[in-house]
């Protein structure tokens, strides 16, 4: 899952990334209106965290033009969650009106952030489930904890967080690009094997090979895992 | 009765038909007087009789006989028709007083309908509600110059409260965005099992860097109270002293950010305020020349006389302010958009305050600025009277 940290005050916005990046999200930053909108046209985010009050283009005039625009490679618009300190109801009736999916009020614990980033996260049709469950693999993401047959599995967040976008879409035939856009932030680099090493060690740590390689397509999670 | 005494319509409609009454009693009387003096006065028949030579003794005699005496008969005419006058006025009277009561109650609650819309209105305004207008129909009287008097004023309160609930709100915003800096980042450090001296000591830095801005704020907002309270001091203040202690505050500041700090000599000039706010006045204006100075370039304080005020001068070399911009950098939490993000910013009162400072000395303060070349703040003030005599 891949989240966008929009938020002017970079010590804050450090340290929410470091927060959600914990939970196993690839986190990118940007720290004004323009960049976001930037980066958000780049790259198919699953959330935003939005800042409302930000230098240039506002917070309010970013979740109105993502919501404007269609995504140029068709990928679903993203889930925004709005951050402001402006905690009254007009401000968060304005928010939701402008096409926020959530509002929440500085300042916050970060335990109810990442549970809001996983609540709108879920509202996808079949993920409506938590935790994720396929074939013996179950994934509670609020825990951290991945158990195949009951027995956990040791992952680093990174294997964690692959498994968890593979889980969310079991059956179907995901691209390494689409794998490296959802589950790694803009710092990785995209002409390194990351993502076919990360699946590896992934694999290992899995029994009964779960994880099939669709030749020309990509990584598939059988549906019977 | 005395509860029904209070309402102005009873009193108007008592005293109305009171008055009536006792002129119209007046009236009546003097008539009533005059009217039976002269009757008495000159009486017509002027000792006049009927008389006539009657047979008496079976017809054998005569006699002269008074028949009627005219002075007795116009005696009982004149009180009769006396009587007579008197009752009708009584009774005239009596329905007067009762007809100028209803007349009286009647006006007196046409006079004062106005006022009782008034008062309607003015309970039905709530402190936090204050968009309500009495907006009285009518004739341009005393009653629609008093309710267009309370509407402006209901104007002005509606502008102070929606002022003061948009500073609160300013505040609280302000206050927060520290104060959830704090709260993330404790909870990261306090959360981390995997913590190392390092990342708790970078955490530890945020963290202060955080408290020092909400400290900073704070420190502003009392010194915005505090101005508020009518109450500032009115010594003597030479120029050149608050110039001396504003550049003493401020040198080791400047000399940290590489920027050279040029204080002309006094020229003797005596304002009238208190030292240490006009002190903080300009210290303001030097934090924020010294801000925006880049390194190695040179922040000025000019002072001097112009037409009877004081002036106080803060040249700085920085970017300067778009015009666009001018007129809102006094306002409270007004910060460019590019000085918001940059870190030590200030807490966006402090241009606000100075202006208020110059306010309460009864001076002002503007910004002469192009884009590009720098920025001068003129804090002007009025001069003291008596001027020491120059050496």
């Amino acid at each position: 899952m891949r989240v966008l940290v929009v938020e002017d005050e970079r010590d804050l916005a450090e340290a929410i990334a470091s927060g959600l990046r914990r939970e196993g999200y690839a986190v990118d930053l940007a720290h004004a209106g323009d960049e976001a909108l930037v980066k958000a046209r780049v790259y198919p985010y699953d959330l935003i965290c939005l800042d409302l009050s930000l230098p240039g283009t506002g917070g309010r005039e970013v979740c109105r033009t993502l919501r404007a625009e269609e995504r140029s490679d068709g990928a679903p618009q993203p889930r925004i969650l709005m951050l402001t300190a402006r905690g009254g109801v007009d401000d968060r009736i304005a928010g939701l009106d402008d096409g926020a999916d959530d509002y929440l009020v500085k300042p916050f614990e970060l335990k109810e952030l990442a549970a809001r980033a996983r609540a709108l996260l879920r509202r996808n049709g079949d993920r409506s489930k938590a935790p994720l469950q396929v074939g013996s693999l179950e994934l509670d993401a609020a825990r951290h904890e991945a158990t195949q047959h009951g027995t956990p599995l040791a992952l680093t967040p990174k294997e964690f967080a692959l498994l968890r976008y593979l889980m969310s879409r079991p059956g179907e035939a995901l691209s390494e690009f689409e794998l490296l856009t959802h589950v790694w932030d803009e710092n990785a680099n995209p002409l390194t094997r990351t993502v076919r090493v990360t699946v590896m060690t992934l694999r290992r740590k899995l029994a009964g090979n779960p994880i099939e390689t669709v030749p020309g397509a990509g990584y598939r999670l059988k549906d019977d895992a | 009765m005395k509860g029904f005494l209070r309402s102005i319509r009873v009193r108007l409609t008592l005293l109305y038909s009171g008055v009536l009454f006792v002129v119209a009693a007046l009236l009546v009387a003097g008539l009533y007087i005059g009217l039976s003096l002269s009757l008495r006065d000159q009486p017509l028949s002027q000792g006049g009789a009927i008389r006539a030579t009657v047979p008496v003794n079976d017809g054998s005699q005569t006699e002269e006989r008074t028949f009627v005496d005219a002075q007795a008969f116009e005696q009982q005419v004149n009180a009769r028709t006396l009587r007579n006058l008197r009752n009708f006025s009584l009774g005239a009277l009596a329905a007067l007083f009762f007809a100028s009561l209803a007349v009286g109650w009647v006006i007196a609650g046409r006079v004062l309908a106005p006022i009782a819309h008034i008062t309607q209105v003015a309970r039905e305004i709530q402190a936090a509600e204050l968009s309500r207008r009495i907006e009285l129909a009518g004739p341009d009287d005393e009653l629609k110059r008093l309710a267009d008097t309370f509407d402006s004023m209901l104007g002005r309160l509606d502008l102070a409260f929606a002022s003061q609930r948009r500073f609160v709100a300013d505040a609280s915003h302000e206050l927060r965005t520290p104060l959830a800096i704090i709260k993330t980042n404790l909870e990261l450090a306090l959360t981390d099992k995997e913590a190392t001296d390092e990342s708790r000591a970078a955490a530890a830095a945020v963290i202060e860097r955080a408290i020092g801005r909400m400290a900073r704020l704070t420190d502003d907002l009392l010194a915005l109270a505090r101005l508020d309270a009518p109450a500032v001091g009115r010594e003597p203040v030479p120029l050149e002293q608050i110039v001396a202690d504003a550049r003493d505050e401020f040198a080791a500041a400047a000399a940290a950010r590489n920027v050279v700090l040029q204080a002309a000599d006094g020229q003797g000039w005596v304002v009238s305020g208190d030292r240490d706010v006009l002190k903080r006045a300009v210290v303001n204006l030097l934090d924020n020349a010294v801000r925006v100075a880049p390194p190695g370039s040179s922040v000025r304080l000019d002072h001097g006389e112009e037409d009877g005020w004081a002036w106080l001068a803060v040249s700085d070399e920085g970017p300067g302010i778009a015009p666009e911009d001018q007129g809102s950098i006094f306002d409270r939490f007004w910060r460019a958009d590019d000085a918001r993000t940059r870190p030590g910013g200030g807490s966006g009162l402090g241009l606000a305050i100075v202006r208020q400072i110059a306010e309460a000395h009864g001076g002002s303060i503007e910004v002469r600025s192009q884009a590009g070349k720098g920025a001068t703040f003129v804090l002007r003030l009025p001069l003291r009277a008596e001027q020491p005599v120059p050496v």
